[in-house]
C-alpha cells in the first residue's frame, strides 16, 4: 500500500480512519465486550480504575520529567515548583480544580517569560 | 415489582431527558471542556505540519477523542514514519481506554438503558470525561446518568473539535510563554481532578506510583511500550497495596 498524505483527495481521509481512528477506537470496542460482567464497586472494576489512574499519572509525570516543545525550556524545578503552586491554590481555595488551574498556570507563564 | 414496571418507573420524559442533558453540557462548559480543548490547540498545529487538510484536525477530534493518539498520528507522520508503524504505537497508547471505559460503563448501566446507547457512550469516553465522570457520576441517580454523560461528553468533543481546528490555523502565532502555559494545562488539570475525585486508599496511591514509575520506567523500557508497563506494573502495586491498607484498617476497627 503506498498510501501518502501528499496524494491530496481522499487519501489524507482514508489515513486518518485506517491508520489513527481504527487503531485506537478498537479498545473502547473490545472493552464494551468485556464490561459486561463488571459491576461498579467490584474489585474488578478498582483495579480498572487503579491502572488507568496510574496510567494518567504516568502521562503526566512523562509531560513534567521529560517535556516536550515550549515546556522543555522551562527548568525541572520551575516544572515541579509550578505544579506545587498549583497544589497550594487546590488547598487553600477549598479543593477547587479551577483554583489549582490558576495557580499553577500563572506560575508557568511566569517561568515561560523568565526562562524564555 | 416485575421488571416491566422498574423500567417504566426509571424510563425518564423526553423532557427531563433533555434537561439532563442540557445540564451536563451547561458543567462540562464551565471548565473541563475549555481544559480539554485548549490542550487539543497543539494537536491541530501539530496536523497542519504533518501536510494534513484543514478538515483533518477537526475531524481527528470527532473520531479518535483520545490527545495522546492525536499527538502520535500527526507527530510521527509529520517525522516521516510508516503508516504500519504509526498504527502500532497508536494501538499501544490507546490500550489505556480499556480501564477507563471498564471504570464508566458500570456506572451509566441502568434499566431502561439499551445496548446500542451503551456501545454509542463508550466513543465518548477518553481521559477528560472518564476523570470528570468518575467525580460527577456518583452523585447523579443512576437512571439520570446517561443523559447527563452525553451532554457533558458532547459538549467537550464539540468544543475540543473547534479548539483543534482553530490550532491548526493559530499555533504557530502564539508567544512562547503562553505556548508553555498550553502545554502545562493537561498535568495541572489532570493532577487537580484525580486529587479531587480520590476517594479511598487505593486512589492515593495510583497518584503516588504513577509519578513516581514515570521517570523510571521511561529510562527502563524502551520502544513505547513503558506506558504500559508503568499502568500494569503500577496499577497492580497501587492496588494490592489499597487491598492491604483497607484490610488493616478493618482489623482496628472490628
Amino acid at each position: 500500500m503506498n498510501l501518502s498524505v501528499q496524494d491530496g483527495g481522499l487519501a489524507p481521509y482514508i489515513i486518518l480512519i485506517a491508520f489513527g481512528f481504527l487503531p485506537s477506537e478498537i479498545w473502547r470496542w473490545l472493552s464494551f465486550f468485556v464490561a459486561r460482567g463488571i459491576n461498579e464497586g467490584s474489585e474488578l472494576f478498582i483495579f480498572a480504575r487503579t491502572v488507568s489512574s496510574v496510567l494518567l499519572v504516568g502521562v503526566v509525570g512523562k509531560l513534567i520529567f521529560s517535556p516536550v516543545g515550549a515546556l522543555a525550556t522551562t527548568p525541572l524545578a520551575a516544572r515541579l515548583g509550578a505544579l506545587a503552586v498549583g497544589f497550594a491554590f487546590f488547598a487553600l481555595f477549598r479543593r477547587s480544580v479551577l483554583a489549582a488551574i490558576l495557580g499553577g498556570e500563572a506560575a508557568i507563564i511566569a517561568a515561560g517569560w523568565w526562562f524564555g | 415489582m416485575s421488571e416491566s414496571e422498574t423500567v417504566a418507573e426509571t424510563n425518564l420524559a423526553p423532557t427531563e431527558r433533555r434537561a439532563l442533558f442540557l445540564e451536563g453540557a451547561r458543567q462540562a462548559l464551565t471548565g473541563p471542556a475549555y481544559f480539554v480543548a485548549v490542550a487539543l490547540v497543539g494537536v491541530g498545529g501539530l496536523a497542519k505540519a504533518a501536510g494534513f487538510p484543514p478538515a483533518a484536525a477537526f475531524l481527528s477530534t470527532l473520531l479518535i477523542w483520545a490527545g495522546p493518539a492525536q499527538v502520535l498520528f500527526f507527530g510521527s507522520i509529520a517525522a516521516k514514519t510508516a503508516l504500519s508503524a504509526v498504527a502500532v504505537s497508536i494501538t499501544l497508547s490507546s490500550i489505556r481506554l480499556m480501564p477507563m471505559v471498564l471504570s464508566i460503563l458500570p456506572m451509566l448501566r441502568a434499566p431502561g438503558v439499551g445496548r446500542r446507547q451503551l456501545f454509542l457512550a463508550t466513543h465518548f469516553i477518553a481521559v477528560t470525561v472518564w476523570a470528570e465522570s468518575l467525580r460527577r457520576l456518583p452523585d447523579i441517580e443512576r437512571a439520570k446518568r446517561l443523559p447527563f454523560f452525553f451532554g457533558f461528553a458532547v459538549a467537550c468533543i464539540v468544543t475540543s473539535a473547534v479548539f483543534t481546528q482553530a490550532g491548526y490555523y493559530l499555533t504557530a502565532a502564539l508567544p512562547k510563554p503562553l505556548a508553555v502555559g498550553v502545554l502545562f494545562l493537561t498535568p495541572v488539570y489532570f493532577l487537580s481532578t484525580l486529587v479531587r475525585s480520590a476517594r479511598l486508599p487505593v486512589d492515593w496511591l495510583a497518584l503516588v506510583f504513577g509519578f513516581a514509575l514515570a521517570p523510571i520506567t521511561q529510562a527502563w523500557v524502551g520502544g513505547g511500550f513503558d506506558l504500559l508497563a508503568l499502568g500494569l506494573i503500577g496499577g497492580t502495586g497501587a492496588y494490592v497495596c489499597g487491598r492491604f491498607f483497607t484490610a488493616r484498617r478493618a482489623e482496628r476497627t472490628p
